[in-house]
Formats: structure tokens, C-alpha cells, sequence
């Protein structure tokens, strides 16, 4: 039988494993995509709280709400970051995170 | 019952902005710059019928709150952003190309910031802080072919992307233990649970992480003295004041109502971050070259200033006593402090792009020597650099005063001995700026000529530097009506 304890060690295992994408991943379409699993890890565990968590009684759906928005800022999030590093990879012919050393001190 | 009447201002700055994105699809190209006179009429006629509108009340059952803190904000953001408008106009039309877009995303962010001060619940916060820096992204990547601000945008855009799913994986943990995200019902629940959950002290803690983000602090500062210096300059600046503000406001009233009960809980964390945020801050400007990455150390440094105050926000006086009467003090002196540094730092930054406009330098020897090429602007950045490090006569160090004060009356006062030896090692760094603009001297004599809206702007933003600084009373009566907004729902809630 499926319980709230899965959905959380899911989203939290996914979420864990996007923190360490962002950290490690070279590539700028990688270290988005980490950031996408982060993002499907909070879904997750929103569609566990909302179905099975029981607030003094009663079931709320506020969770499946936060989640239609979640999907949409991050469609979002995802179109201007894959613009803006076309015009990077124009610029250098390069999108990897070490090679975007221009600024620093 | 939802009343649309509050909402105006922010209906309007919406309109304002589809309004020059249109109008720039129909002039000609020469025309184009008076869209920025545009915006600045359109901004300072919403300032005067913000000044008007009734703000009292919630909207959508509450995920709106309106009240005299949510008025505050929403004018110091207008006026900051008129300020904005008017000192891009120059640089715009000397380096950006398409104005129109500029311009209208810009008052996209203005709306996302005004929004989020009214905020009073997570997801509604949430997306009112994406509308802000969805903005910001586009507007620092802005120039196009130049490889700096497409480096900024692609890390402003990674780190902020990285830090909205933390904050998001906050949210969610928030909302699966206490059931719900509105911040009165939050501080209500989080009386009712019999101790912290771990997974509570998750959701919290990603939660000021990513808040950490917005507020560039230690250790989540990373970003920001590069993204400020790819920034075109007038974003630098907007960037430096507007996200910041708002990012604050959500957490005072994220902290003065939703977490409110639980402060015994967020205060060490906040004290840590507090204090490494003003160190490194203030000890990495010391060897920065460039003037915009000095600014972006030094708005860090601040930035602990304001996170002490942030820390200090707890109903608890000096014996370790609590008492039911939430200290009015300290919300007051952060929003003081916040308003000095914002006019301060706008001021820093107009002179900065004065300068780059005409020489194209924005390293600190490219200043040698201005007060003979430009006195005004030497005088109003040397008086913007004296009130950061907190000299009298200039609202610095009246905010920092008050702020200082404040804190330590709660007990806190190794954290603002800190930050008074912090004050004045920034002392150090400013005036280093201030040697380049009175002592030295640059080969190239030559005088620099300041149009004459930039001139008003640069005389209005120095007057108001003076006047807070002598005479503050109009503004704190202000602020104390906007801190009494969301102190005294605390005390209701607590009883």
C-alpha cells in the first residue's frame, strides 16, 4: 500500500539529486535540467500532502492548485533561460558553467 | 466581497507598461526616446493617486493584504522607480537598443515588486517574486552583444532559478504540515503544534535560503557582485534597491505574521547570516577595483545591516523576558534604514553612470579627479559614499542610528558591535572613492556635461539625503504607520 512516507522519500531523494546536478553539472542545460527535477520533486510531494495529508480532518486541494502554478512559472522560468543561454553559446560557442569566467575578483 | 478599488495603482502600472509596449510598435525611430518621458509621467501620476487610494482592506479572500505597510512600500517603490526611469533615459539611448521593451519590463518589475509587499500568502509572494525577476533576468542580459551582460543573466537567471525550487520546496513542506500557506493562519497553526517538526525546520530553512538569494546574503551572495557588474548600469541600480526592498518586505511580513510564533526557532539562523553577511561584505570591498563591484559589496554589507534588524524582530526584551508588546523600534529602524539606503544607493549609482556615460569607465581611477571635470556629481557621490559608511548630517547616519539602537535594546548588542566596527572599516573603502574624486588627478581634464534633467535628479536625490538626515519626523511618522500595520495584527493574533 502506497503511504504519504513514499511520495516524501521520492520527492525528497529527487530534490537531493537536483541539489547536486546544479552543483556539479558542467553544462548550463544540465544544471537547468537539475533544477527541472527539483521542481517535479516539489510537485510530488505537494500531490502527497494533498491526498493523503489530513488537516484536522479535512482535505484541501490547495495543493494540486500550487502545483498547475508550479508547472506554468517553471515552463516559463525554462524559456527565458534557454534564450538567454542561446545568446550565450552565440557569444562564446560554449555553454559550460567553468568557461563563463569573464566576471570575477 | 472583492474590492477592485485597491488594486489601482497596481492596475495601472500594468496598463502603463502594455501601454509603452505598444506605443513603441507605432513611433518612429527617432522618436523613441521620449518614451522614457512616457514612463516617468505615467510612474509619478500613479505616485499621486497612490497617495489617494484607499488601502485598507484584502482581496481574494485574503491573499492580498492591503494596509498602510502595503501603501509605504508601494510609494518608496514609485518613487524609486521614476528615479530609475528618468537616469536610464541617457543610457538607453547612448547604448541599449529597443527602449520600448526596456522600459515596459522594467514596470513589469515595478509591479511584481508592489505586489509582493501586499502579499499574505506563500504561492501568492511566490509568484509576485518571479514576476520581479523574471524582469530582472531579461532586463540584465539587456545588452545584447556584450559577452559581460550575457554572463550576469545566465548566472542571475541559473541561481535564481535555483532558488525559487528551494523556496518552493518550502512552501510545499509548509503546506503539508500546517495545511495551509496564508501567513495569519501559518502563525496560528504554528501555535497549535505541540513542538517543530523536522520536516517544518526543512521547509523553513530552504525557505530563508532562498529569500537568502534575493537579499544576496552570506552565504548566498555569490551572485550578485557579478551579475551588478554585467548589469547596464541603470538595472545595476534598480536591481541594488527595488529587488532588495521587496524581497524585505516579504520577509518582515513573512516573519512579523506568518512565523511570528515559532521566533525562537528562526532567530540564531538569522543572527549567523546577519553577521557573515556585514563581514564579508564589508571585507571584500576592501580590495575591489571596479566601482560597480564596490557598490554590490558594499549593498551587502548593508544588507547585514538590515538582516540584524530582521534577527532583532522578535518579541523579546533584553533580560531574555517576552513580552506581548512587539517592539515597534526595530520594524521602524529597518524601514528607515532601508529607504536611506535605497536614495543613497540611487544617488551612488546616477553618478556612476554620469561618469560612464561620457568616459566609458566604471573603475574607481576612471573617477580621478572629477571634482574638477564635474563638482556637482563629485560632491552628491562623495555624499552618497558618507552617508553608506554612516557620517552625520546624512540620513545614514541617522538610519543607522536609530537601526543600531534598536537592536541593541534587544539584546543583541555584541551583534551591533559588529556592526559599528564594520561601519567604519567601510569607512575605509569609501574613502579610498573619495581620494580618487578630490585628490588625484586625471590626464584627461576635460569638463563632463550633466544634462539638466540629470542635474534635478541629482540635486533632488542629494536634498533628500540632507533632509532625512536633519530632519527625519515626516518620514518616521510615515514608517511608524506602516509598522504599527503589521505589528498590531501580531499582538491580536497573539491573544
Amino acid at each position: 500500500m502506497i503511504s504519504l512516507a513514499h511520495f516524501q522519500v521520492l520527492a525528497y531523494i529527487l530534490f537531493c539529486l537536483g541539489i547536486y546536478g546544479v552543483l556539479a553539472r558542467k553544462s548550463t542545460v544540465l544544471v537547468l535540467m537539475s533544477i527541472e527535477l527539483m521542481l517535479n520533486a516539489v510537485n510530488i510531494n505537494l500531490i502527497g500532502y494533498s491526498a493523503f495529508g489530513s488537516f484536522g480532518g479535512s482535505h484541501t486541494a490547495l495543493g494540486q492548485v500550487i502545483i498547475v502554478f508550479v508547472i506554468t512559472i517553471a515552463a516559463a522560468e525554462l524559456a527565458l533561460a534557454i534564450a538567454i543561454i542561446l545568446r550565450l553559446y552565440r557569444e562564446r560557442r560554449s555553454v559550460n558553467v567553468d568557461e563563463i569566467d569573464l566576471l570575477k575578483g | 466581497m472583492n474590492d477592485f478599488a485597491l488594486l489601482i495603482p497596481e492596475f495601472l502600472v500594468a496598463g502603463l507598461a502594455f501601454f509603452i509596449l505598444a506605443l513603441d510598435l507605432f513611433l518612429k525611430e527617432n522618436w523613441k526616446q521620449y518614451l522614457a518621458w512616457v514612463g516617468f509621467v505615467g510612474v509619478v501620476a500613479i505616485l499621486v493617486i497612490s497617495l489617494f487610494v484607499e488601502s485598507e482592506g484584502q482581496l481574494y479572500d485574503g491573499l492580498l493584504e492591503f494596509d498602510e505597510f502595503t501603501k509605504f512600500f508601494r510609494i518608496f517603490f514609485l518613487v524609486i522607480a521614476a528615479v530609475a526611469v528618468v537616469i536610464s533615459r541617457e543610457y538607453v539611448e547612448s547604448k541599449l537598443k529597443y527602449p520600448g521593451e526596456y522600459y515596459g519590463i522594467l514596470l513589469f518589475t515595478l509591479l511584481g515588486a508592489m505586489l509582493l509587499a501586499s502579499s499574505a500568502e506563500l504561492l501568492t509572494a511566490y509568484i509576485n517574486l518571479e514576476l520581479l525577476s523574471f524582469g530582472l533576468y531579461v532586463l540584465v542580459g539587456y545588452e545584447r552583444y556584450n559577452a559581460k551582460s550575457n554572463e550576469a543573466a545566465v548566472k542571475y537567471i541559473l541561481l535564481g532559478a535555483f532558488s525559487s525550487a528551494l523556496i518552493l520546496f518550502g512552501i510545499s513542506q509548509i503546506y503539508g504540515i500546517l495545511g495551509t500557506t496564508r501567513f495569519d493562519e501559518m502563525s496560528v497553526a504554528f501555535s497549535a503544534l505541540p513542538s517543530i517538526y523536522p520536516g517544518l525546520a526543512v521547509g523553513f530553512v530552504l525557505i530563508v535560503s532562498g529569500l537568502g538569494f534575493k537579499l544576496a546574503a552570506v552565504p548566498f551572495h555569490m551572485w550578485a557582485p557579478d551579475v551588478y557588474e554585467g548589469a547596464p548600469l541603470p538595472i545595476t541600480a534598480w536591481l541594488s534597491v527595488a529587488s532588495k526592498a521587496a524581497a524585505l518586505a516579504l520577509a518582515m511580513r513573512l516573519f512579523a505574521e506568518g512565523f511570528f510564533t515559532v521566533f525562537g526557532e528562526w532567530q540564531p539562523i538569522i543572527i549567523v547570516i546577519a553577521a557573515s553577511t556585514m563581514v564579508v561584505g564589508n571585507l571584500l570591498a576592501l580590495v575591489q577595483k571596479n566601482m560597480k563591484r564596490l557598490l554590490a559589496y558594499s549593498s551587502i554589507g548593508h544588507m547585514g545591516y538590515l538582516l540584524m534588524g530582521l534577527a532583532a524582530l522578535v518579541p523579546i526584551v533584553g533580560d531574555g523576558t517576552t513580552t506581548e508588546k512587539f517592539s515597534n523600534l526595530v520594524s521602524n529602524g529597518l524601514l528607515f534604514h532601508m529607504v536611506s539606503y535605497g536614495f543613497t544607493s540611487m544617488a551612488a549609482f546616477l553618478c556612476v553612470i554620469v561618469v560612464y556615460n561620457k568616459t566609458g569607465r566604471d573603475d574607481i581611477s576612471g573617477l580621478a579627479g572629477l571634482s574638477k571635470r564635474q563638482p556637482l556629481v563629485s560632491l552628491v557621490l562623495v555624499s552618497a559614499l558618507f552617508s553608506m559608511a554612516g557620517l552625520p548630517v546624512f540620513v545614514g547616519f541617522a538610519s543607522k542610528f536609530y537601526l543600531f539602537n534598536a537592536v541593541g535594546g534587544q539584546g543583541l548588542l555584541w551583534l551591533v558591535g559588529l556592526a559599528i566596527v564594520m561601519s567604519l572599516i567601510s569607512l575605509y573603502y569609501y574613502l579610498m572613492v573619495a581620494r580618487q574624486l578630490y585628490i588625484e588627478s586625471s590626464e584627461d581634464g576635460s569638463p563632463i556635461s550633466v544634462s539638466f534633467p540629470t542635474k534635478v535628479v541629482l540635486g533632488g536625490l542629494f536634498g533628500v539625503m540632507i533632509v532625512l538626515g536633519v530632519y527625519p519626523a515626516p518620514l518616521m511618522a510615515a514608517i511608524q504607520r506602516a509598522t504599527d500595520a503589521i505589528v498590531s495584527g501580531n499582538l491580536l493574533s497573539l491573544v
